[in-house]
């Protein structure tokens, strides 16, 4: 819903000369944190958890890695785990055989860190198949955006009965940089107004970069997950976060972590998120 | 009670009175049009003794038997002197001709009541439609809510915002008024031209402070838009064609002298003009606004005039036929105006407003043959009914009571959302609120000479929630987070649920020294019962209102105004200077990642915060001669303090800006060329700024460590406009003129906001970015014409 808005004020503020600067500001050095990155799914191979520090918002390459921390998943629904084991930047368990995630589980982290011990908790829900990703080429004068390439829409129906929520997120050729991210509650943007149904347009068609639309020869690789309601809100908060721009901008605010501090006066803040999907997956290349 | 109570008190003076004084009383009107004329003064050469007609043209005054001379001025008018040799109580109805003597400089010289210095109530600003033509335009159209923006104490937080501020206030704090029906959204094309029609508004008042116990509802201001009653001498035309939009206005006697009727109408047609150059997706875009205001009125006789108003404009968006938007006010008003006796004035209104919007999605022109027929539909609205009789008695030239009820039901649909696919429909829809709103009120004007005068008076405000509804109530967290839910309640039509009462003292007190200098002081208390629920940089029109509950208390305000006066011996030029200070307890504010949109649970993400703001308003103006305009600067600090949000602790409003400077001047040449500026400069916005980033699923997500909110400010805002007008041959009845605008002379970039991002085309450099919503200079030209 808000996307829409944030079209037209795109046109309307294109119409009057709207220009966006990249500027330098002068903000002071804030405090670092660990920032935890970990999403477990319920695919094989192998699953990776990373751990970095935060750094200022402009420096550049990447933030230093955490490495001395503990992690360990604990599949609570079935009591199994996972000891996760640091190796070239990331924490890492082989799943190859036999995925960690399965629906209707619940999750826990384990992380043990600075001599304190810190859990987060999520619970992986169920996902519906990608059924298939087309395309069309469009001119330039054919295009909202005015750039001439391919515009995909992907196909998949939401499951019926219960309330799910779901993360579309596509890329380009490969899946080592996110290209357009989006969310949906039932197919739709909001509880209660569709079950079962397929993916509502705004959303389905969400998956190309309107800027620089697909090209031929291009890879367009589509990843549907499944969230719990605590990961939706914080992902569509990240996600409001990263695109503050235009004339109806959110004001910043901070995402909130779900890493507890269980250690009796613990001092360690960790930010980031624990989460866990079930994932589809679908791709096709643009002939 | 209290009213009778003054009545009595002054009862004793009335009877003495009477038996030397008779009342003179009527209506003031422009020759040439047959509009009624609002502040004109009315008044004995040489004294004191004065009044000025009120919002629809009446004036009472009482004077001691025997021959009075009677003075009737106001700037751009020529002076009317009429000697009467008063026996009775006597109805005299005057007609002013317009001159063109502000620029052969005649002054009018007298005690004009209108003047600053001469009311009692202070943090008023008036303006004319005239004023407010000569003042350069964006895009070449005039602007009701631009012009205002450049009196003292009130700013935005940026052009293309909706809404504007007033002494610190939140945008939703303001009561906006068209012929007294309040309107919701004041902006069309999301914030860049207001709704308000130039060709139909006859003035505008904006008061900032010293509310007359008349007006509530609302904390911060309030803005009264009077439309024109339409020319009831002949028929008339006036139109304008711009680059944006055009307009046409019609207005003509229906009977001469007796009823006459205004009808004006904008489009704007962007959309219209890019067909022939769009195809594919962009090729059925809609993107257009339109209103349509009319007015008529009816003098049955001279103590009898009905008027009936309206207003209605929408804004539609679309792109091909899968998605629609629009959304818009409209307003009906009718006010009857009845003299019971030369001292008693009643003007009845009852209103009707409606705002709402509605958002539709469907794969109509997109899905393939085996593919279902897929749509959604969201609407909203807010609807209320007022009825306002209110009465003015004009005890004797040193007296004046106002008094009158105030009664408003509100309907709200905080939304309905429909999805259908094939024949699977699925319906989401919000309960319905209601509430009625309803004040009594006195106001007590006393001016015993020349250098005294006090208004004073009170506003009894009740507020009901009333059923069918639930009432919410939630579990008391750490604030800052989402409140968990207890409890529902439900209540059946028409039962009580959560309400408010307030009394509201209000009091005025003018001093002045001499012609020259006065002081004034003010206090007012005013209450809010109605919220509009927005946590973005500036309200969008998708953002819903929502009344007082269990949850949300009504907003109270206290404000104390102080202001110095200085009026120039010739008249040639005014100078004010005012300080005031305002509390506001319970303003709204959100938890972080508040759900506001088609929530039930909405109350849940709600703060409660308290509100201080202060200020110095200086002001100069001058309105006779070739050149004529005001200065007006603003030192202010607007702040807020919320638990949950900010460590506790206080912090600046996103619409605060220290500094606000504006010139507005413009210069005549001859009778057919003038050329007006504007310039601004204002301190830049608060706000937020990341000092982390965080790097988490290939997103960087930006952070703030101190956890203090607005912390930092955009650079400051400056903008220099200029307009040129061209008259054409004047010829005896089509009138046409050229206006050549530019808007942001020296074009510069202005932020609106700063935020962080990953660089569109190079991932890895994340870059702050300054967001400007005009980024050029923009050119624009009109053509006026009159008939």
């Amino acid at each position: 819903m808000k996307k829409l808005l944030l079209y037209i004020s795109i046109i309307i503020a294109g119409a009057f000369t709207a220009c966006e600067d990249a500027i330098n500001l002068n903000v002071p050095n804030g405090q670092s944190y660990p920032v935890l990155d970990a999403w477990i799914t319920n695919e094989t191979g192998i699953q990776k958890i990373r751990i970095t520090m935060s750094v200022p918002y402009t420096q550049g390459g990447t933030a230093p890695v955490v490495d001395d921390a503990k992690l360990t998943v604990h599949d609570l629904t079935s009591g199994d785990s996972y000891a996760f084991t640091y190796n070239n930047g990331y924490y890492t368990y082989d799943a190859s055989a036999k995925a960690i995630g399965v629906v209707g589980h619940v999750y826990k982290l384990h992380m043990e860190y600075k001599g304190e011990i810190l859990e987060g908790l999520d619970s992986l829900k169920r996902v519906p198949p990608v059924d298939s990703i087309t395309y069309e080429f469009k001119t330039k004068e054919q295009s909202i955006s005015g750039k001439e390439g391919y515009y995909a829409r992907f196909y998949a129906k939401d499951l019926k009965s219960n309330v799910d929520y779901y993360w579309i997120r596509s890329y380009r050729n490969d899946t080592t940089r996110r290209l357009e991210d989006n969310f949906s509650i039932d197919g739709s943007y909001d509880e209660g107004v569709s079950d079962g149904g397929s993916f509502i347009l705004p959303i389905a068609e969400g998956i190309t970069d309107y800027d620089k639309p697909f090209q031929s020869g291009e890879k367009i690789i589509v990843r549907l997950s499944s969230l719990s309601k605590p990961s939706y809100d914080f992902l569509t908060q990240v996600n409001e976060q990263v695109n503050a721009g235009g004339l109806f901008a959110k004001v910043l605010e901070n995402v909130k972590s779900n890493m507890q501090n269980t250690t009796a006066n613990g001092k360690v803040k960790v930010l980031g998120r624990f989460g866990t999907s079930a994932v589809s997956r679908a791709e096709v290349t643009v002939k | 009670m209290l009213l009778s109570a003054i009545i009595l008190l002054f009862g004793a003076t009335v009877t003495y009175a009477q038996q030397a004084r008779y009342t003179v009383s009527g209506y003031v009107k422009d020759k040439q049009n047959g509009e009624s004329l609002i502040g004109i003064s009315v008044g004995k050469p040489g004294t004191s003794i004065g009044t000025v007609t009120n919002q629809y043209g009446f004036y009472s005054i009482t004077l001691p038997a025997g021959e009075q001379e009677l003075q009737f001025s106001y700037i751009g008018y020529s002076n009317f002197k009429t000697t009467l040799n008063l026996q009775k109580n006597t109805t005299l109805d005057v007609k002013l001709e317009a001159s063109s003597s502000q620029l052969n400089e005649v002054t009018i010289r007298c005690d004009k009541q209108e003047k600053a210095i001469n009311t009692i109530n202070t943090s008023i600003n008036r303006l004319d439609i005239a004023q407010m033509k000569a003042m350069p335009t964006f895009m070449g159209e005039v602007d009701v809510l631009r012009a205002i923006q450049t009196l003292p104490g009130v700013n935005t937080v940026g052009e293309g915002a909706s809404g504007f501020n007033v002494r610190g206030g939140n945008s939703d704090e303001n009561l906006i008024l068209l012929d007294e029906a309040p309107v919701y959204n004041s902006t069309h094309m999301l914030g860049f031209f207001s709704v308000f029609n130039p060709d139909a508004v006859k003035s505008l008042n904006l008061i900032k402070g010293g509310f007359p116990a008349e007006y509530g509802g609302r904390t911060s201001s309030v803005l009264d838009i009077r439309m024109k009653d339409g020319n009831n001498q002949k028929l008339a035309l006036n139109g304008g064609i711009g680059n944006i939009f055009s307009r046409l206005s019609l207005e003509a006697p229906i009977v001469k002298d007796k009823s006459s009727f205004i009808v004006a109408a904008r489009r704007s047609y962007i959309d219209v003009l890019m067909k022939p150059f769009v195809k594919g997706d962009m090729k059925d875009t809609k993107l257009n606004f339109y209103d349509l205001t009319a007015k008529a009125n009816y003098k049955f006789n001279s103590n009898n005039t009905l008027f009936l108003s309206g207003y209605f404009g929408r804004d539609v968006f679309g792109f091909g036929k899968d998605v629609n938007m629009n959304w818009g006010n409209a307003t009906a008003t009718l006010r009857w105006n009845h003299v019971f006796n030369n001292r008693l004035f009643l003007n009845l209104s009852t209103y009707y407003s409606k705002y709402d919007y509605s958002l539709q999605f469907s794969n109509e022109s997109k899905k393939s043959s085996t593919e279902e027929q897929q749509g959604y539909d969201w609407t909203s609205n807010i609807i209320n009914y007022g009825v306002k009789p209110s009465f003015t008695y004009y005890l004797n030239s040193a007296n004046t009571l106002h008094f009158g009820v105030h009664g408003v039901y509100y309907t709200f649909k905080p939304g309905t959302g429909i999805g259908t696919e094939g024949n699977d429909q699925h319906v989401k829809t919000l309960p319905d609120k209601h509430a009625l709103e309803s004040a009594v009120y006195v106001d007590h004007e006393y001016k015993p000479n020349k250098h005294f005068g006090i208004q004073y008076g009170l506003r009894v405000s009740s507020y009901q929630l009333l059923g069918s509804g639930f009432e919410y109530y939630y579990a008391d967290t750490t604030p800052g987070i989402r409140k968990r839910l207890l409890e529902i309640k439900e209540y059946g039509a028409g039962e009580k649920m959560k309400g408010y009462h307030y009394f509201e003292p209000r009091a005025s007190i003018r001093y002045a020294f001499n012609d020259q200098n006065a002081v004034k002081v003010a206090y007012s208390r005013t209450t809010q019962f109605m919220h509009q629920l927005s946590n973005t940089a500036s309200p969008t029109p998708l953002d819903i209102w929502t009344p007082s509950t269990n949850n949300i208390e009504p907003m109270v305000a206290d404000q104390y105004t102080v202001g110095y006066f200085y009026n120039a011996p010739n008249d040639n030029y005014e100078v004010s200077a005012e300080v005031f200070y305002k509390t506001t307890d319970h303003q709204l504010d959100y938890i972080d990642n508040a759900n506001l949109q088609l929530n039930p649970l909405i109350e849940a993400d709600l703060l409660p915060s308290q509100g201080r703001a202060y200020g110095l308003e200086l002001y100069a103006k001058k309105d006779i001669g070739k050149t004529t305009g005001w200065v007006s600067y603003t030192l202010s600090r607007t702040e807020r303090k919320t638990p949950g949000i900010s460590l506790n602790e206080w912090f600046l409003n996103r619409y605060d800006r220290t500094h606000n400077l504006n010139l507005v001047l413009t210069h005549t040449f001859t009778k057919r060329t003038s050329l007006s500026a504007n310039w601004v400069f204002a301190s830049g916005t608060p706000a937020t700024f990341a000092d982390n980033r965080l790097e988490f699923q290939d997103w960087d997500i930006p952070y703030n460590s101190t956890e203090k909110r607005n912390n930092y400010r955009l650079a400051p805002y400056h903008r220099l406009d200029l307009s040129v007008t061209l008259k054409g041959k004047q010829l005896k009845r089509w009138k046409g003129e050229w206006v050549f605008s530019l808007y942001n002379v020296y074009a510069r970039r202005n932020a609106y906001t700063v935020y962080f991002r990953q660089n569109p085309d190079n991932p890895d450099l994340k870059e702050a970015v300054r967001f400007s919503i005009i980024g050029s200079i923009i050119p624009g030209i009109t053509y006026n014409f009159k008939f």
